[in-house]
């Protein structure tokens, strides 16, 4: 025991010796500054890929490596343990984390909804030939979200009461988005919140849009954001300051210009051609909205997901 | 998991001649060359019909799966990309190293605790703990220490690669002849030159049926690690289609992962009948 202890001692040395080396510590090398940027294969992220793909990192010093994650999860202790310079996440994610005292700062917007009730890139959907017509009607429905105790389940949540509902008995399902536009065309659920491109193929599947969670939650809410720790904050700020310079320029120009965002998603995603002409877009506004980001605090507090009021000032790095 | 339990039940020859000899009026169509393979190849073919006229007649959706046809077409097209490749490679690096070392582990601490009884004792209690914890229980784990690269998935694949080697080792080592061991004393060979030539032959077909059992299952959490922590790899690429909803791209990658899983059997089973080239099970039927 004690030999195959020190032999595992050993083994485990060898292992994290090796991915020490392998890190992805940020270094410089030929002028340009090598970060490493978490992220998912998902529309939100287009303006991030736009900003490589046109210079803007570049331009700042920056060498950006983009990891694909499967979600926040991953993303935040990933972060944490210096994986990942930056990380994109949604809101209520970076909220809980600092809830959680891993000290978290948002340092550039990342994807804002349109604002526009029935046409955003989330919404609620029901099958087709539902009674359910109306936010208030969804409760004590079945509803598909893709994690739970997050902004999915909050923001329809607050749709609901909203409308004048309960939202007290409805029943959250989790499910990954892939899976929703099935779940509501087999009636395995009552309702999905589900985002692009999958909400334009639930439509398209004869789906009916009931809400847009988003939209009711805040008219500018910033669903998700760049963010680092205070850490890297502290000792490098330079680096955040350049990360942040890029991501303003990279929001700005895909906000202006969808037809590239619509252009950059064929290179990062598997999209069909079609599909990525049909959905519907988010915003891409350079500066998150700090309003938003309090409507979401207020939301999770409500809904008890933290157990203290959330400081949002604290949650945004000021430069 | 599959591979696994279809390697284990292979029907030995003694079955195949029984009926041989039981319907021996039948025509035997064993007897003709290669008309194995030709029967395997039929059995491809009518999976694939299969698959083609289930979504065709509406029994499922083709929306969440497409036919055959469109699954191979999607399969081909991709076989053209270069980012196909890198995953391939990177899925094969995974599985290589993973194994290598699960296997390099096993057989030091298999033949280590085998050949010692009371540290065999000692250690069977948490052996027998550890060994059923599944792998992707480990996941958060691997995230926390390695973050999302390939050594996080690595983690996983050593893990379970690990137990599948070291127990059939344990019991290989076990398992030698007390006649050989007693007259490999009797001519007077040390500790040594008894480990190279008695135990080490004894357990060699425990070792390599443990190899093939962890190359499979190292394959399976190579895949695993990639589709859930998102490591480089298919894994990776499948969770990226599924993603953006490109249907006919996840199934084609996992055709891609189940081609993967049987070139990797039949090498293994290659080494196996290589290394194990003097051994009854290989050499078949010629001995009485």
């Amino acid at each position: 025991m004690r030999r195959r202890k020190i032999l595992a001692l050993a083994g485990a040395t060898l292992l994290i010796t090796a991915s020490a080396c392998g890190g992805g510590e940020s270094e410089k090398s030929g002028g340009l500054q090598k970060i490493t940027v978490s992220s998912m294969p998902i529309v939100d992220v287009a303006p991030l890929h736009l900003g490589v793909d046109q210079g803007y990192f570049e331009d700042h010093g920056l060498e950006v490596e983009i990891k694909n994650n499967t979600g926040g999860a991953q993303a935040i202790p990933g972060v944490v343990s210096g994986d990942y310079d930056f990380a994109f996440g949604n809101i209520t994610s970076v909220i809980v984390a600092r809830g959680e005292d891993l000290p978290m700062k948002v340092v550039s917007n990342g994807v804002t909804t349109t604002g526009e009730q029935g046409n955003d890139f989330g919404g609620v959907v029901v099958p087709e030939g539902s009674d359910i017509t109306e936010p208030a009607q969804l409760a004590g429905k079945k509803i598909a979200v893709n994690n739970l105790k997050n902004i999915g389940d909050t923001t329809v949540r607050n749709s609901v009461r909203k409308d004048g509902g309960d939202p007290k008995d409805i029943e959250f399902v989790e499910m990954p988005f892939p899976d929703m536009p099935a779940a509501v065309e087999n009636g395995e659920v009552d309702a999905a919140w589900v985002v692009e491109p999958f909400l334009t193929t639930a439509l398209s599947n004869g789906a009916t849009e009931v809400a847009s969670n988003f939209v009711d939650a805040h008219p500018s809410l910033s669903i998700a954001s760049y963010f680092t720790t205070e850490k890297v904050i502290a000792e490098d700020p330079e680096l955040v300051e350049a990360f942040t310079a890029a991501m303003h320029e990279s929001l700005t120009y895909a906000d202006a210009n969808p037809e590239e965002v619509r252009r950059i998603l064929t290179t990062y995603t598997e999209m069909d051609e079609e599909l990525i002409e049909e959905i519907r877009l988010p915003a891409f506004p350079p500066e998150a909205d700090p309003e938003s980001a309090q409507a979401i605090a207020d939301l999770m507090v409500e809904d008890g997901l933290v157990d203290s009021e959330p400081d949002i000032d604290a949650l945004f790095h000021q430069k | 998991m599959n591979m696994m339990t279809a390697d284990s039940v292979r029907p030995a020859r003694t079955p195949t001649d029984q009926r041989r000899l039981a319907g021996a009026r039948r025509p035997v169509r064993a007897r003709v060359p290669g008309a194995g393979a030709l029967l395997g190849a039929g059995g491809a073919a009518a999976s694939l019909l299969i698959w083609e006229i289930v979504p065709r007649s509406g029994v499922v959706s083709p929306k969440y799966l497409p036919p055959a046809s469109e699954v191979l077409a999607a399969f081909v097209e991709r076989l053209a990309l270069q980012s196909f490749w890198t995953a391939v490679g990177d899925t094969l690096i995974t599985w290589a190293l993973g194994l290598a070392i699960a296997f390099a582990a096993a057989v030091v601490l298999g033949f280590l605790v085998g050949s010692v009884p009371l540290l065999r004792t000692f250690t069977s209690s948490t052996v027998e703990f550890l060994r059923p914890i599944p792998s992707v229980a480990l996941i958060p784990l691997a995230v926390l220490i390695y973050g999302t690269g390939m050594q996080a998935t690595l983690l996983l694949v050593v893990y379970a690669a690990f137990w599948q080697i070291y127990i059939q080792v344990l019991y290989g080592v076990v398992d030698v002849d007390p006649v050989a061991e007693q007259t490999a004393r009797s001519y007077g060979l040390g500790r040594w030159s008894r480990a190279r030539h008695v135990t080490w032959p004894s357990a060699l077909p425990y070792l390599i049926t443990g190899v093939r059992l962890g190359a499979a299952v190292a394959l399976i959490l190579t895949i695993t690690g990639q589709l859930t922590i998102g490591s480089p790899g298919l894994g990776q690429s499948i969770d990226v289609a599924r993603s953006s909803g490109a249907v006919a791209s996840v199934y084609a990658l996992i055709l891609a992962t189940g081609i993967l899983g049987v070139t990797v059997n039949v090498g293994v089973r290659a080494v196996e009948r290589r290394v194990l080239r003097w051994h009854t099970s290989v050499r078949g039927e010629n001995t009485a």
